[in-house]
C-alpha cells in the first residue's frame, strides 16, 4: 500500500508538503515524457507501411514517395522525435491512418461507448463485489467464505474474452435473454440524439423507453463479464482489509460493550477501511479499461478497445500509438486521483 | 446472519434483475435498408484514390458515372450520364454526349467541364485510381489536351491506340474515375493544393442518387437519398451499412431482424441461414481472383517447373467442397469466368492434388526435400485456412513451408517490394474482358526493381517475358473478335503451366438477405441499392 | 538398510537441533513441503501443472492424432467417441491438438518467467541496494513501464515485433518485469539496514558479493511467489495475442489461436471455442492454486 506523508498546517510542515508535491510533480513529468518515449519508439519499431495507408496499394511510386516525405519519415530519428513529443504534449496525435481524422478526435468519439460499459461494470463489480469481501472476511473460513474465495480463483482464472464468447453463445445464441454484439440494435441506433455519447442517458433524455430497453439488454452480458474480474478483485482486497481490522484491539473492545458481531463490523471496521476500499475500486476502473480491449472485440463494442485493435490490425501506427499514450496518461492520472484521495480522505493521514 | 441473507439474497436479485431485459425484437423500417459488411477497408472517399471493393461499390450508389452497367447483364453497358457515344473512324476518339440540366446537391450546375475536370483531376492527383486512365495512355501531362470539352454536352476523349471500345467503356467509362464532380464546392475547400482529396475523404460530392451522409471508421456508413435526382428516386430513403467483422455476429444480427442484408457470411452460416424461412441467398460470381503469389525472383521460383509443382500441392476439390463452398469457385487460369475470351470453367481446371506429381518436378526443377518457404497472408477468412492445407501438402513433397499471417497493409507492403517468397493475394479487375486480367497478370511493362510497378501483380511476382507481353498486346489490339478470343484462350492454356502465380479460387459473392427487402440486384461489377424496395 | 536409510533421512530431517547449515536448510525445505502438502487446493493446483508436464512430454505418445493431420472431409464434426473434443475448421482432432498446446503454453510460460524473474531481481536489488540516483533513474524507467496496463503494452510490442511465439515471450515479458522490480527494491531496501549486511560491508566484502550472496538470496522467496502468481496473468496474457492472432503462427496448436477460429464458429460448433478455453481456464487455475500454496510456505509475511 502507499504510505501517505504525514502533514499539517504548520509551516514548515506546509514548506515541507510543498516540496514534496513538486518532486512529486516532477517525478510524474519524467514518467510522462518516459511514456511519450516509449510510445516514440514503439510506434517507430512498426513494420508497417503508413504510407500505403494514405496513397493506396495501387499508388505510383511518385504519389508514394511524396507521401512518405510528408510524413517527415525521411528526416533523423531526433528530429521526429522533437516533432513527436510536442504534438504529445499539445495532445495533438496526428491522423488516423485509416479514418484520415485526428487521432483524438477518433478516441473522443469511441470513448463515451468504454466509458460507460466500465462504469455499468464497476457499479456491478463495487454492487457485489465489496459485501462479498466483507462477508467473507467476517465469518472467514465458513462456508461464505469458501464459495466467495471459489469465485475470485475463477474470475482471476479465466481469460475474459472465452467467458465473453460463452456467455454470448448460452445467453444471446441459446436462451435469447440478453441481446446481442454492439450498443444497441441497429434500428434504434439513429432514432434519438446522442448527446452524451453514454446511451443509456441518452435514451432516457429522448425519453426513448424501446431505445433504452434495447441498450440494457446490449449492455447487461458485457458488463456482467468485465464486472466479474473487478468483483474478485475488489472482494478480495476488501477480504484482506477487513481481516486485518478484524484483528484490531477496538473490535474486541466493541464486543465487549455487548455490540452485535454484525454493528461492529459494519458501524466500526468498515467506516475505517473505506478509504481503502475507494482506492481499490478507482484503481479497479483502471483495470476495467485494460479489460475492454478483449471484451469489446469479442462483444464487438464500439469503443476504445475495439478501436485500438482494430488499429493494431490496420497497421494504422498513429492510432496505436495515440492510444497507447492515452491508456497511460488515464493510468497514470487514476493513480495520482487514488494518492490524493487517499490523502485527503483518511484520517490518519490528516 | 439474517443481514447476511438479505445481502446475498438482494445481490442475487440484482443479477437475476440485470439478466431479464428481455431482448426485443426489432425490424428495420420500411425506407431503410440495413446492412452489415466488413467495411475496414474504406480509406477515403475520393473517387481518385479508392481501389477497394468496398469503396468502389459505395462510390458506384452515390456517384453516377458516364456509362452504367446493365443491372441485367454485366456484359452489357448503358448509357449513364452520358445520354450516348461516338466512336471515330479510326477507333481513337470518343466523344460523349452529357445529360442536359444536371445540378450537383450544392445547386450548381453539372456539365460536361465539370466531367473533363474531374478526369483530368485523378489524372493529375496521381494516386491510386490514376491508373484506370494511364492504362490506356493518359497522364497529368497530356490530360487536358487529350480529354476535353468543347461544350457543356460535350466530352472528348482522344487515346493513343484503337482500344476495344467495349474495353474501355467498361475501364473508364464505367468506373468510378469518371464520376461528375462538383469541382467549385471542392476547388473551394482545397487545402495545399491538393485538389479536395482532404475534403473529398469524407464526402461525395457528385451526381447520384445517394450522398454520403456519414462514416465513423470500423463503425457506420450512412447515406441518404438525394431529393433533388434526375434520374428515378430509389425507393430506401437511407441505406445504413454497419461495419461488423465477424461472420458470426453478422448472422446473429440477420437472423434477429436487426438488418437486412449480410455480406460476409462463412459457407457453414450461408448453409444454415438458408434454411431459415424470410431469409435468402443471392449470389454473383466476381471478377476476383485470389492465388498464391509467388516471387520469381526468388531461387527456387526462377524455374517454371518448380512453380508447375506448387500447382499440383492443393486439393482443389476439397477446398471447393469445404472451406470455399458457396463463397468461391476453383478456378486456375489468369482470367475469370464471365470475362470475354476466358476459359470455360472445366478448361481452367487442369490441376488437382498430386504430390507424386509435385515431388518429380521439383527434383527436376534441383529444389532440394526440406527447402524451406515462407508464405504470408492477411486476414480475409479463407486465407489462413488455405495456407495451412497447402503448409500441409507441401510438407508431403518434402518442403518446409511457414506461414504467418498479418495485417493487410503490412501483407501488401511486403508484396509490393518484392519481399516475400509466397503470399496468398487476391486481384480484381474493372473489366469483364481477358485484358483486364492479363495487363495485369502477365504483362509486364518494365521489370527494373526501379520501375516499382507495384500496381501490376506481375511486376511484384518479378514475372518478365518479352514473348509474353507480346502476345498480350496482340490479343488486346486484334481486331477480329473470333481471333481475339482464340488468342486468350491459347494464353491461358499457356500460363497455367508456366505463369508466375498459382491461381486458386475466383470469389463468389454471397449476400444473405430477408425476405423483407425485394429487388435485390447485384452481379460481379456492381450492385444497386436504387432497386431495393420493401 | 533402506529402511536404516529413510530413518536417517527422516530423523536428520527432523532433528530438533540442526547441526550444520545444510541440515538447517533441507529442514526448512522439508517443513515447507509438509505445510504445502497440507494444502489440498495447492496440492491439487501442483499435481495439475506436474500432470500437464508430463502430457507435454509425453504429447506423441498420449495424443490420439496427428495435431496438424487435416482431413477436409471431416471438418467440424462435434465431439465423439472417435474424437472426444470434436474437430476444428481444417478437421484436425481439436484433443490432439490441445495436448500439443500444452507444450506452448508451458514454453511461453517459463520462458517468460525465466527472462522476468532474473531481470526483475537484478534491476530491483541494484536500485535497492544503491539508492541514488541509479535508484531514481532505475526506479522512473520502472514506473514508465507501469503506467501502461500490461496487456495494452504487451499489445504494443508484439505489433511492432511482427506476431510471433518469440516476439509474444518478449513481449509478455517487458510488460511483465516492472512489478518484479519494484518488489525486489522493496525487498532489498529492509535488507540493506540490517545489522549483518553493515557487519559485511566493514568486513570488506564487495557489492557485488553482497548483493549476489545475501540480498539476492534473501528476496528470492517473495520474487518467486510473485513470478510464479504473475504466470498465470502471463498465460492469459498470451492466450488473449493469440486470440488477436499476434501470438504463435500456424498450423501451431497454440490455446488462443485455437480459441480464436473458434470464434467463428461459435454459432455452428461450439467446441472449437469451448475446449481450448477450458484449457487455459485450468491451467491458470492450477498456476493460481500453486501460486497460493507456495506464498503460504514461502512468505508467510503477506497477509
Amino acid at each position: 500500500m502507499r504510505v501517505a506523508a504525514q502533514g499539517g498546517y504548520l509551516t514548515p510542515r506546509r514548506r515541507r508538503r510543498l516540496r514534496e508535491a513538486l518532486v512529486a510533480i516532477a517525478s510524474i513529468g519524467v514518467t510522462l515524457l518516459g511514456l511519450v518515449a516509449l510510445t516514440f519508439f514503439i510506434g517507430r519499431m512498426l513494420p508497417l507501411d503508413p504510407v500505403i495507408k494514405i496513397v493506396g496499394e495501387n499508388a505510383p511510386q511518385a504519389a508514394y514517395d511524396r507521401v512518405y516525405r510528408e510524413l517527415g519519415l525521411d528526416q533523423p530519428l531526433i528530429v521526429q522525435f522533437l516533432g513527436y513529443l510536442k504534438s504529445a504534449v499539445t495532445l495533438d496525435l496526428g491522423n488516423s491512418l485509416t479514418s484520415g481524422r485526428p487521432v483524438l478526435e477518433d478516441i473522443g468519439r469511441v470513448f463515451p461507448a468504454t466509458i460507460e460499459l466500465a462504469t455499468v461494470a464497476m457499479v456491478i463489480g463495487t454492487g457485489l463485489g465489496v459485501p462479498l469481501g466483507v462477508l467473507s472476511a467476517m465469518y472467514a473460513n465458513s462456508w461464505i467464505d469458501h464459495v466467495v474465495r471459489t469465485v475470485c480463483l475463477i474470475g482471476y482464472s479465466a481469460p475474459n474474452f472465452w467467458l465473453g464468447l460463452m456467455g454470448l453463445m448460452i445467453f444471446y445464441a441459446g436462451l435469447g435473454w440478453v441481446s446481442g454484439p454492439g450498443r444497441i440494435d441497429f434500428v434504434y441506433e439513429y432514432g434519438f440524439e446522442q448527446r452524451t455519447g453514454l446511451l443509456l442517458i441518452d435514451t432516457i433524455m429522448a425519453g426513448n423507453w424501446d431505445a433504452f430497453r434495447n441498450a440494457v439488454s446490449h449492455i447487461v452480458l458485457p458488463a456482467a463479464i468485465l464486472a466479474f474480474s473487478a468483483m474478485t478483485y475488489i472482494s478480495r482486497m476488501t477480504r484482506s482489509f477487513m481481516a486485518a481490522q478484524l484483528t484490531q484491539e477496538y473490535i474486541i473492545t466493541a464486543r465487549v460493550k455487548g455490540l452485535s458481531w454484525r454493528r461492529t463490523v459494519w458501524r466500526h471496521a468498515f467506516r475505517n477501511i473505506a478509504v481503502q476500499v475507494l482506492t481499490v475500486i478507482a484503481l479497479s476502473y483502471a483495470f476495467l479499461l485494460e479489460g475492454a480491449v478483449l471484451t469489446e472485440t469479442v462483444f464487438a463494442w464500439p469503443g476504445f478497445g475495439r478501436y485500438l485493435t482494430s488499429a493494431l490490425l490496420a497497421g494504422d501506427m498513429n492510432a496505436v500509438v495515440g492510444c497507447t499514450l492515452i491508456i497511460g496518461l488515464i493510468f497514470v492520472t487514476i493513480n495520482l486521483i487514488c494518492d490524493v484521495l487517499y490523502r485527503v480522505l483518511d484520517p490518519r493521514t490528516r | 446472519m439474517k443481514l447476511k441473507h438479505m445481502m446475498l439474497s438482494s445481490a442475487f436479485a440484482a443479477a437475476v434483475a440485470a439478466a431479464v431485459p428481455l431482448q426485443t425484437a426489432a425490424e428495420t423500417p420500411p425506407d431503410v435498408m440495413a446492412m452489415a459488411w466488413n467495411i475496414d477497408a474504406i480509406s477515403t472517399f475520393d473517387p481518385a484514390q479508392v481501389g477497394e471493393v468496398v469503396t468502389i461499390e459505395l462510390l458506384a450508389n452515390t456517384c453516377d458515372r458516364l456509362m452504367e452497367y446493365d443491372p441485367e447483364d454485366e456484359t452489357n453497358i448503358v448509357p449513364g450520364l452520358a445520354e450516348s457515344y461516338e466512336v471515330s473512324e479510326d477507333g481513337t476518339t470518343i466523344t460523349f454526349k452529357i445529360r442536359e440540366g444536371l445540378t450537383f446537391p450544392s445547386g450548381n450546375p453539372a456539365t460536361a467541364q465539370e466531367m473533363a475536370w474531374s478526369l483530368h483531376r485523378v489524372l493529375k492527383i496521381g494516386l491510386g485510381a490514376a491508373a484506370a486512365l494511364t492504362e490506356y495512355g493518359f497522364t497529368a501531362e497530356n490530360a487536358e489536351e487529350r480529354i476535353t470539352a468543347p461544350d457543356d454536352t460535350t466530352l472528348v476523349m482522344q487515346f493513343d491506340q484503337a482500344y476495344p471500345i467495349s474495353l474501355v467503356l467498361q475501364a473508364i467509362a464505367a468506373y468510378p474515375v469518371a464520376t461528375l464532380m462538383d469541382r467549385d464546392t471542392i476547388m473551394a475547400n482545397e487545402v495545399d493544393g491538393d485538389m479536395g482529396n482532404k475534403y473529398l475523404a469524407t464526402r461525395t460530392e457528385c451526381v447520384g442518387p445517394y450522398h454520403l451522409a456519414r462514416w465513423n471508421p470500423g463503425e457506420v456508413v450512412i447515406l441518404e437519398r438525394n431529393e433533388e435526382y434526375w434520374g428515378e428516386q430509389p425507393a430506401m430513403k437511407t441505406i445504413l451499412i454497419r461495419h461488423v467483422a465477424e461472420a458470426a455476429t453478422q448472422r446473429l444480427m440477420l437472423t434477429s431482424g436487426d438488418i437486412d442484408v449480410a455480406r460476409d457470411l462463412t459457407p457453414e452460416d450461408i448453409a444454415d441461414v438458408s434454411q431459415i424461412e424470410g431469409i435468402e441467398i443471392a449470389t454473383a460470381l466476381k471478377p476476383q481472383l485470389t492465388y498464391l503469389a509467388l516471387n520469381n525472383e526468388f531461387g527456387p521460383f526462377t524455374d517454371p517447373r518448380a512453380r508447375l509443382a506448387l500447382r499440383y500441392l492443393l486439393d482443389y476439390d476439397a477446398m471447393g467442397q469445404s472451406f470455399l463452398r458457396d463463397i468461391g469457385v476453383i478456378r486456375q487460369s489468369p482470367v475469370q469466368l464471365g470475362a470475354f475470351g476466358a476459359l470455360s470453367e472445366e478448361e481452367g481446371r487442369a490441376f488437382s492434388l498430386d504430390v507424386e506429381r509435385a515431388r518429380e518436378l521439383l527434383a527436376e526443377a534441383g529444389v532440394e526435400p526440406g527447402t524451406k518457404f515462407s508464405l504470408i497472408l492477411g486476414t480475409h477468412p479463407y486465407s489462413m485456412p488455405i495456407g495451412q492445407h497447402f503448409q500441409e501438402n507441401a510438407a508431403e513433397a518434402g518442403l518446409d513451408v511457414t506461414v504467418e499471417r498479418m495485417a493487410n497493409a503490412q501483407l501488401f507492403a511486403r508484396v509490393r517490394g518484392r519481399e516475400f517468397e509466397m503470399a496468398v493475394m487476391s486481384w480484381q479487375t474493372s473489366v469483364g474482358d481477358a485484358h483486364g486480367m492479363a495487363s495485369r497478370q502477365i504483362y509486364n511493362p518494365d521489370n527494373a526493381a526501379e520501375a516499382k510497378l507495384t500496381q501490376y501483380p506481375s511486376w511484384r511476382s518479378a514475372y518478365f517475358s518479352e514473348e509474353y507481353n507480346q502476345r498480350v498486346m496482340d490479343a488486346l489490339l486484334e481486331p477480329d473478335t473470333a481471333k481475339r478470343e482464340e488468342l486468350y484462350h491459347q494464353l491461358q492454356l499457356d500460363q497455367m503451366q508456366e505463369g508466375p502465380q498459382v491461381f486458386i479460387f475466383q470469389t463468389s459473392q454471397n449476400v444473405a438477405y430477408r425476405t423483407a427487402l425485394k429487388g435485390w440486384t447485384f452481379h460481379g461489377f456492381r450492385t444497386f441499392y436504387n432497386m431495393v424496395s420493401k | 538398510m533402506d529402511d536404516m536409510y529413510q530413518h536417517g533421512v527422516r530423523g536428520w530431517l527432523a532433528a530438533p537441533v540442526p547441526a550444520s547449515a545444510a541440515q538447517a536448510r533441507a529442514q526448512q525445505i522439508w517443513l515447507g513441503c509438509k505445510r504445502f502438502a497440507a494444502n489440498r487446493s495447492a496440492l491439487a493446483g501442483l499435481v495439475f501443472l506436474l500432470l500437464l508436464v508430463i502430457v507435454a512430454w509425453l504429447a506423441p505418445l498420449i495424443a490420439p492424432y496427428n495435431p496438424f493431420q487435416q482431413s477436409l472431409a471431416a471438418r467440424l464434426m462435434p465431439p465423439s467417441a472417435a474424437h472426444w473434443f470434436g474437430t476444428d475448421e481444417l478437421g484436425r482432432d481439436i484433443l490432439s491438438r490441445i495436448i500439443y498446446g500444452t507444450r506452448i503454453t508451458l514454453y511461453i510460460a517459463v520462458l517468460t518467467a525465466g527472462i522476468v524473474a532474473p531481470v526483475g531481481l537484478i534491476v530491483g536489488t541494484i536500485a535497492g541496494y544503491f539508492g541514488g540516483w541509479i535508484d531514481l533513474v532505475l526506479m522512473r524507467i520502472v514506473d514508465v513501464f507501469l503506467a501502461f496496463p500490461s496487456l495494452i503494452l504487451a499489445l504494443a510490442f508484439v505489433t511492432a515485433l511482427g506476431p510471433g511465439i518469440e516476439n509474444a515471450v518478449i513481449a509478455l515479458s517487458l510488460a511483465a518485469w516492472p512489478p518484479i522490480a519494484r518488489l525486489a527494491r522493496a525487498e532489498t531496501l529492509t535488507i540493506r539496514k540490517s545489522d549483518y549486511v553493515a557487519a559485511m560491508r566493514m568486513q570488506g566484502a564487495s557489492h557485488l558479493r553482497i548483493i549476489w550472496s545475501d540480498v539476492i538470496p534473501m528476496c528470492l522467496p517473495s520474487v518467486v511467489v510473485r513470478v510464479t502468481l504473475n504466470m498465470a496473468i502471463v498465460i492469459l496474457t498470451a492466450a488473449g495475442l493469440g486470440f488477436l492472432g499476434l501470438g504463435a503462427q500456424p498450423p501451431s496448436p497454440e490455446w488462443g489461436a485455437m480459441l480464436s477460429t473458434g470464434r467463428e464458429f461459435m454459432m455452428n460448433a461450439w467446441w472449437v471455442a469451448a475446449m481450448p478455453g477450458i484449457a487455459i481456464l485450468l491451467t491458470s487455475l492450477a498456476v493460481n492454486l500453486a501460486g497460493d500454496g507456495l506464498r503460504d510456505v514461502l512468505d508467510p509475511r503477506h497477509d
